[in-house]
């Protein structure tokens, strides 16, 4: 018997008075012991679905249709006492934010201890399941944590402590919304395959939330592809991955850069309709950016329809789906000229934190020494607190390095003001959150065009200019009356990176630049990169912990380890042949580019 | 009527401008609206009730003191000196905080030390204290209740900006500006300083209802500006010996601090709720 059923499961929100259906005659069903992986971009209301079963909906949203049965029982027309009892006991919940999640000012003993006493453990029986629940969960010295709080654990041993918490119940099922997002990839790896090992354990049923279809392929039976509130795809991972039934499932696998063969990234145009446009959609949502839209698909939704066995696709080409190629060829590798643009040696920098009574030395980036050629993509990869932001902070000015010698364009940076000036028209940074790198009270022109503030140019001849850039990096020329905030995250990346490019530098330094972006407008900006590369003509520094991406855009690469370069060489080299152990680590926790691959001594599908 | 600005739509800040600006009109006019001489005696009608109470008389409005000086124009006069300690001390000590506050959490290091330990000094003194002493230092005057009520109150805005400029820094956009070649001076004006100016605006207004307050505490204590001058503090100070000849010379300028007080506030805290970022963002998310 199933698990968990949906029915044609219909959830509306009132929005200003307007009631607008969020999701949409969705229909599912998980088996115990099984893994159901909803994907889609964010918009899609993959996160809605898994806070309709843990009933943890928003105040202005409700099930207004359908079915929702849980183990027999209908979730929706219960006894809402008896469906608070469900939940911790039977149906356990795996958060995003694993920090956000726990109570800052409580012990993570007395948070599970209060867990367990409300599932009904007696008290003398508590700290043994907690001890248990921790070692089943790989966390050493469970006695000691019971006693910290947690901000005294890293992020991935707060997500651990969460999934004991959930299986601490022996649930029938698990709802994991995005667990993995906010951690590193070599964490993801572990967390992922914990998740999988308790599910195995228990014979849980998993639903897991995330916006990797890779990563889904490997660990979910089936998979749910969401679009605009409504199905676009459903059916076992391997045959969804395969032969995807449905052009927006192609076109999400051909935006995700490969591991393995360098290939051209397919950027799905304009963005998904957000929920207030959601009434005025006439026919199939996806079609305004579907390569395949013909007018009969502007006409209806197009129903739910077998493709294969017990696969189904909501298209009415799905026949072609699975041939959609990307149009726009793969950056090849330039051959970079052989002049060197920045020389970096001996590079260290060490913090001082100051207490009361002693001091402690930190060494962020530790002896680190490289050289960037003209029109040279250079990707430096590495764990959060590798050293790899401090490294782009002191190349750019931010911080001064402790030692080392930092060349660019020839002239040593000094500290004098001569060498500032210098550094400045030769070097630009991008920052990693637009959100924080836009003065929200600027307008876009205004923001563009910063560096002609300096010069004292005219209103008249900023404005010029910011219509170019704006073309440059794709905007329309209207965006540049608006102000940061009335942008999308993608947009709002886009004005930061022509911020950058006005002063026309020869480097650019990118920090993280399209991590927690969809990927299909991560695939838009890495295109947009790849282009003003060939178009202008600059070099970069590309920071990213997603080594695909770097894989993708970038000729040699970086391994940082606590802030050391341990490998570099070009990238084909590094990612077919890593030479160190750490590149090795980091190489093996990214999920395969064919879920029909071993990743992890993972479970195979068969 | 969608034209307007935010702050001016809401009730709280027209309510609080209203109270403001019909005050400073009564100041500005005094002149003109007062009947009589504020320091007119009139020794043979002496502790008038006001007019509309048996026995009073409608020469004297609000009745006369225990010189027979004309209470309503001693009132009208009195906002005189109450709306300018108001508005020019409360600049004064927001321009010497706000410069202060920016120049401390922008630069951080020793000069947010050095500037953080002499707000924490000086805010240790007792302000009503600190300001009696100023007085007798500085001796009686307008200016010097300024001067007083400045010195006193630029820690307010300096240690309350401090913060704000703190986490502004931290923006990833005033990084940016300064690798496009801002000075500091372009990155402090143009770029912090418009984040910081709706908190600088909230605390000008409650400052300027402080003022109102301190001014009338020194005028009680015959600290502030000379006996000729009519304030709204010394009223008080005189009415309070012949409490119970004439209750009404005591309610009457109480009731005027409070209104103009409660002005103050109010269009401060309607400011802070329609300027501040961080509450319409949270809304609008």
């Amino acid at each position: 018997m199933s698990m968990l059923v949906a029915r044609d499961l219909t959830v509306s929100a009132t929005l200003d008075g307007e009631r607008v259906p969020v999701i949409n005659d969705l229909s599912f069903a998980l088996q115990p012991g099984k893994v159901l992986g909803l994907v889609g971009e964010s918009g899609a209301g993959k996160s809605m679905v898994g806070r309709t079963v843990a009933q943890l909906l928003p105040q202005n949203f409700a099930v207004t249709g359908g079915s929702l049965s849980f183990a027999g029982a209908d979730l929706v027309t219960m006894d809402p006492e008896a469906r608070r009892a469900l939940l911790g006991r039977e149906i356990a919940f795996i958060p995003q934010e694993p920090l956000s999640a726990l109570n800052p000012v409580l012990t993570i003993g007395r948070q599970f201890d209060e867990h367990l006493a409300r599932i009904g453990v007696a008290s003398r029986d508590r700290r043994e399941r907690m001890l248990a629940a921790f070692d089943a969960v790989h966390l050493q010295r469970g006695a000691d944590l019971l006693a910290r709080y947690p901000h005294q654990l890293s992020g991935g041993m707060c997500q651990r402590v969460l999934i004991a918490i959930a299986f601490a119940s022996k649930p029938k099922l698990v709802i994991a919304d995005e667990p993995t997002t906010a951690l590193d990839v070599t964490i993801q790896a572990r967390i992922v395959r914990l998740i999988a090992e308790m599910q195995e354990r228990d014979d849980t049923a998993v639903m897991f939330i995330t916006h990797d279809l890779r990563l889904a392929a490997q660990v979910c039976d089936d998979i749910l592809v969401l679009y605009a509130g409504r199905a676009s795809e459903y059916g076992p991972a391997r045959k969804v991955f395969a032969t995807p039934g449905h052009p927006y499932t192609r076109c999400l696998q051909l935006a995700n850069p490969a591991m393995r063969a360098r290939r051209a990234l397919y950027a799905l145009p304009e963005r998904m309709p957000g929920l207030r446009a959601y009434r005025d959609i006439a026919g199939c949502a996806f079609a305004p950016r579907c390569p395949l839209v013909i007018e009969d698909c502007r006409r209806a939704p197009p129903p739910l329809v077998e493709v294969g066995a017990g696969h189904q696709a909501a298209c009415i080409r799905a026949a072609l789906a699975a041939g959609i190629s990307a149009a726009a060829e793969a950056p090849g590798a330039e051959p970079a000229a052989d002049a060197t643009i920045l020389e970096v040696s001996g590079l260290t920098k060490h913090f001082t934190s100051r207490s009361l009574c002693r001091r402690t030395h930190f060494t962020a980036v530790k002896d680190v020494g490289f050289v960037l050629r003209q029109n040279e993509f250079v990707g430096i990869v590495g764990e959060s607190g590798s050293g790899k932001s401090t490294l782009a902070r002191v190349i750019v000015g931010l911080e001064t390095a402790s030692e080392g010698r930092i060349t660019i364009a020839a002239k040593p940076m000094d500290g004098s003001a001569e060498a500032d000036a210098h550094r400045r028209r030769h070097v630009q940074m991008v920052f990693q959150d637009p959100q924080s790198a836009l003065n929200p009270r600027r307008r876009v022109a205004s923001i563009v065009t910063q560096p002609l503030e300096v010069a004292g140019q005219s209103w008249e001849a900023r404005l010029a200019r910011a219509g170019l850039l704006l073309r440059e990096i794709g905007l329309p020329p209207e965006a540049a009356t608006r102000f940061p905030a009335q942008l999308s995250g993608g947009q709002r990346q886009r004005v930061n990176i022509a911020r950058a490019l006005c002063a026309v530098p020869r480097i650019l330094i990118a920090d993280e630049i399209v991590s927690g972006l969809d990927v299909s407008v991560q695939a838009q900006l890495l295109n947009l990169l790849a282009a003003l590369r060939r178009e202008r003509g600059f070099s970069m520094l590309f920071i990213s912990h997603d080594l695909s991406v770097v894989r993708y855009l970038c000729d040699r690469v970086l391994v940082m380890y606590r802030g050391g370069v341990v490998e570099s060489g070009p990238t084909e080299q590094v990612f077919a042949a890593p030479a160190h152990e750490y590149t090795r680590t980091l190489l093996a926790a990214v999920p395969p580019d064919d879920p029909a691959e071993v990743w992890l001594s993972f479970r195979s599908h068969a | 009527m969608n034209t307007w600005p935010a702050w001016l739509r809401s009730g709280r800040v027209l309510l609080g401008l209203g109270i403001v600006a019909l005050v400073a009109l009564i100041a500005l006019f005094a002149p003109l609206l007062a009947p009589n001489d504020p320091n007119e005696q009139n020794l043979i009608s002496t502790f008038l009730p006001p007019a509309w109470a048996k026995g009073g008389e409608t020469v004297f409005p609000l009745g006369t003191d225990s010189l027979g000086r004309c209470v309503l124009s001693r009132l009208i006069y009195g906002a005189r000196i109450a709306m300018t300690v108001a508005l020019v001390a409360s600049f004064g000590a927001m321009l010497i905080g706000a410069v202060l506050a920016h120049v401390a959490g922008y630069f951080g290091g020793w000069v947010d030390w050095l500037i953080g330990r002499t707000v924490d000094v000086w805010m240790s003194f007792p302000p009503v204290i600190l300001s009696l002493i100023l007085m007798v230092g500085l001796g009686t005057g307008l200016r010097n209740v300024i001067l007083a009520i400045v010195l006193v109150d630029w820690t307010r805005f300096c240690r309350v900006l401090r913060a704000e400029v703190l986490v502004v820094t931290r923006r990833d956009y005033v990084a940016a500006a300064r690798l496009i070649g801002f000075s500091h001076w372009r990155t402090v004006t143009r770029e912090i300083l418009p984040a910081t100016m709706p908190l600088l605006i909230t605390l000008l207004s409650l400052e300027m209802g402080i003022a109102v307050i301190v001014e009338a505490i020194l005028s009680f204590v015959g600290m502030s500006v000379g006996a000729t001058t009519p304030a709204w503090g010394q009223m008080i100070a005189d009415a309070r010996q012949y409490i119970y000849d004439s209750p009404w010379n005591l309610v009457f300028p109480i009731l005027l601090i409070f209104i103009t007080v409660l002005g103050f506030n109010v269009l401060g805290d309607g400011l802070r709720r329609t300027l501040d970022v961080r509450l319409t963002e949270t809304k609008r998310a």
